[in-house]
């Protein structure tokens, strides 16, 4: 041991009141199951191909697989982003103000994540208009709630 | 403005106004020290809030990382070619090296990004927010203005360039 004064000994102790991410996470997450969630990107594609946005909508911002891992969230993401992308500008205002606060607080989580992915970032401009719209008819509360919300999607 | 530049300068002062919520916060490492908790190696998740991203594409981003004390916005500016490329790191280490007067600006940008701005709670103390915001937002307008500018300039400056030299080979 060369270093011994640098030793971090605070890590050690149980007790020092440290968080790591994983302790911020709520403790009462509803866990879900692999069957659930396939059922669900199925559900999401169907009605998303129909052309049934609002149903779709409906069934992204209610209940997201907040405690699946990181594999199965980027898969419902993918259906999630293709929902999106696949409606119409005009008829984004519509769609957003049939949702309640605690749904568009979801959504918005949607935005940002499809933001930071390759996959979303070359859909920028649909996903921007979403943002657009979802400000326009709540103002910034949403975003201050996802900044905090360490429930990630 | 051009249509498609608005909704993303939009998102990103919703997102700045969202993330400028800034307390003085003293190290909980070190005794008597005051520092940016975005920019240290952090023992403490909770000070750190979700980072966000605002992309208009690939090339355009925005990354917002907040936390307790401090946010840092990196841009992305746009880079289309290889000119470009050069005019924007040339134009952001211009700035950089400047960056004691201006004061909000990061000496060196975060990796895969042009260039980097550090707000910490002492420059919301001391100027106003919405001016920031508005700083930001302006720099995001005026950069990209700036770029297609230079390059323009360079390229009418090459040919005249070009034909000055080459006029010395026509017979």
């Amino acid at each position: 041991m060369e270093d011994w004064r640098r030793i971090d000994i605070d890590a050690f102790d149980p007790d020092s009141g440290r968080l790591v991410p994983e302790d911020l996470a709520p403790p009462n997450l509803k866990s879900v199951n692999a069957g659930e969630i396939e059922s669900k990107i199925s559900q999401l594609r169907s009605a998303a191909t129909s052309g049934d946005f609002a149903t779709a909508l409906q069934l992204v911002t209610n209940e997201p697989p907040y405690s699946a891992d990181e594999v199965t969230k980027s898969r419902y993401f993918e259906a999630v982003l293709s929902a999106l992308t696949q409606v119409r500008q005009a008829e984004i205002a519509n769609l957003v103000k049939q949702l309640s606060p605690a749904q568009t607080d979801v959504l918005i989580k949607y935005l940002y994540k499809g933001m930071s992915v390759p996959e979303g970032q070359k859909q920028g401009g649909i996903l921007l208009s979403w943002f657009e719209k979802v400000t326009q008819n709540t103002g910034v509360a949403p975003v201050v709630r996802y900044l905090s919300d360490r429930r990630t999607v | 403005m051009s249509q498609s530049l608005r909704p993303y300068l939009t998102a990103v002062r919703y997102s700045l106004q969202a993330a400028l919520n800034l307390t003085n916060f003293s190290s909980q490492v070190v005794e008597r020290h005051n520092r940016p908790e975005v920019e240290v190696p952090n023992t403490s998740a909770e000070l750190l809030l979700q980072p966000m991203h605002v992309s208009r594409n690939e090339h355009e981003q925005v990354l917002i990382e907040p936390s307790v004390n401090s946010v840092r916005v990196s841009i992305k500016v746009k880079q289309a070619d290889e000119i470009e490329q050069i005019l924007v790191h040339k134009f952001t280490r211009f700035l950089e090296q400047r960056a004691e007067s201006f004061y909000v600006l990061r000496r060196v940008p975060i990796e895969g990004f042009s260039i980097s701005f550090l707000i910490t709670n002492k420059h919301t103390e001391s100027m106003n927010t919405e001016k920031l915001v508005d700083f930001i937002i302006e720099f995001m307008e005026e950069v990209d203005k700036e770029i297609s500018e230079m390059k323009l300039f360079l390229n009418a400056r090459a040919r005249f360039v070009a034909e000055a030299y080459l006029g010395e080979f026509v017979y």
